[in-house]
């Protein structure tokens, strides 16, 4: 089972950056605030949120592609 | 700490739902063979028929489980009503699919109402626990993630059942973690339910194993996966589910990502794996064959089918050790 070993980094790997991601989205995202307790401005805080840690998120699954594939077609070009 | 009344309920949960499964599997495969309901094992050489539809075991074998579970921890009745309710709701869908396959697009958007119990019955805390962030205060917008979660999720595992108790045998590994992460947070009513589905699992893995008896079919994989996405919601451990889940990610995630839209496996021209002469498996070379989690194992060269669900198993054991690393992290945050 040697060869799963490359995975199981790739696994580790995207994990410690999946730490760093929530670390990133606490320092950017949950600072964000558009002000006030009214309902409107807490949607539009929330929502702002989601969208930035959204697009922490979809880094991290870039990042995670380019490894893989990189493995993927280097390996089987061997 | 468990206490010991509460560590007896939960081992009866464990072995109620393993016996109602074992002994529901091979019955409902005579059923289901009896009505022509049967799938193909595509990756054997005899290209054997097998009947299909079995996941209605684990279901049975859950729901069981869930009542006794009821019983013993009757505070936490609308948290396991609302568990089994999502569970039954993505079954059925995966039921109607199996015998009149779905879309690739309706699929996702019909499991995404599985998660109706969950949302009618407020079993949901709108402040996830993010690792090294602590709560954060979703109130408007959590609920609205709830049937992405539960589609996303159930469609994941349901993508991961592509050999003989690949999508048995990884869940099992997530439910064992999931279980140590619900008694560790001191939810043992959480616990029974994540061990009622190991039981279950562990069972029909029994008879689905290298070589497969019996095939689950959409029926198992949207039930099962439904179950792991409430498990999370109603545990407050969506992330550390998130991590045991990479595998399923993995294998999902670059599947669409290659193909570049949402596809159901018999639209697959181009297919990841191919069988060779001698009944092993080899990667497709071709570059618009979807990168699988099949795919990236056998990248190194071909193997026979056991050695790759031992391979899916493994990678999901790596990633279910991280989950409870993760759940402990996020638990530091909390202190």
């Amino acid at each position: 089972m040697k060869k799963l070993i490359p995975l199981a980094a790739i696994e580790i790997f995207v994990w410690g950056i999946l730490l760093l991601s929530t670390l990133i989205i606490s320092k950017i995202a949950f600072l964000i605030n558009l002000g006030g307790e009214t309902l409107i401005g807490r949607i539009a805080t929330e929502a702002i949120r989601v969208v930035v840690s959204g697009a922490v998120v979809l880094v991290w699954l870039l990042i995670w592609k380019k490894i893989t594939d990189s493995y993927f077609w280097r390996t089987v070009a061997r | 700490m468990l206490d010991s009344l509460s560590g007896t309920s939960i081992a009866i949960v464990f072995a109620v739902a393993a016996i109602v499964t074992l002994v529901a599997t091979p019955t409902i495969g005579r059923v289901t063979k009896a009505h022509g309901i049967i799938g193909r094992d595509v990756h054997k050489l005899s290209k054997v028929e097998l009947p299909e539809m079995c996941g209605l075991a684990i279901l049975l074998g859950l729901t069981t489980g869930v009542a006794l579970s009821i019983l013993f921890f009757p505070d936490a009745g609308k948290e396991a009503v609302a568990f089994i309710g999502t569970v039954l709701i993505a079954g059925a869908i995966g039921f109607v699919d199996d015998l009149h396959p779905l879309g690739a697009r309706i699929k996702p958007v019909l499991t995404a109402g599985a998660a109706l119990p969950i949302l009618l019955l407020r079993t949901y805390d709108p402040i996830p626990i993010v690792p090294l962030l602590g709560p954060v205060r979703l109130t408007v917008v959590y609920p609205l993630l709830i049937p992405i979660a539960i589609a996303v999720t159930s469609n994941a595992v349901n993508m991961m059942d592509v050999m003989n108790g690949a999508m048995a045998g990884t869940v099992s590994v997530i439910c064992g973690a999931t279980t140590v992460i619900m008694l560790a947070s001191g939810r043992p009513e959480l616990a029974a339910l994540s061990i009622g589905l190991l039981g279950a699992l562990l069972a029909f893995y029994y008879f689905n194993r290298f070589p497969a008896k019996v095939l689950g079919g959409d029926t198992g994989s949207l039930a099962v996966g439904s179950a792991l996405a409430a498990l999370a919601i109603l545990g407050q451990v969506e992330t550390a589910m998130i991590v045991a889940l990479i595998p399923h990610i993995m294998n999902a995630f670059y599947g669409l990502a290659s193909v570049g839209r949402l596809y159901e496996r018999r639209e697959i021209r181009q297919r990841p794996v191919r069988l060779l002469e001698d009944g092993r498996l080899e990667a497709s070379a071709e570059r618009n064959a979807p990168i699988t989690l099949t795919r990236l194992i056998l990248a190194s060269g071909p193997l026979t089918e056991k050695e790759i669900v031992r391979g899916m198993i493994l990678l999901t054991l790596v990633s279910s050790v991280l989950s409870v690393l993760t759940f402990w992290v996020t638990a530091v945050g909390r202190i």
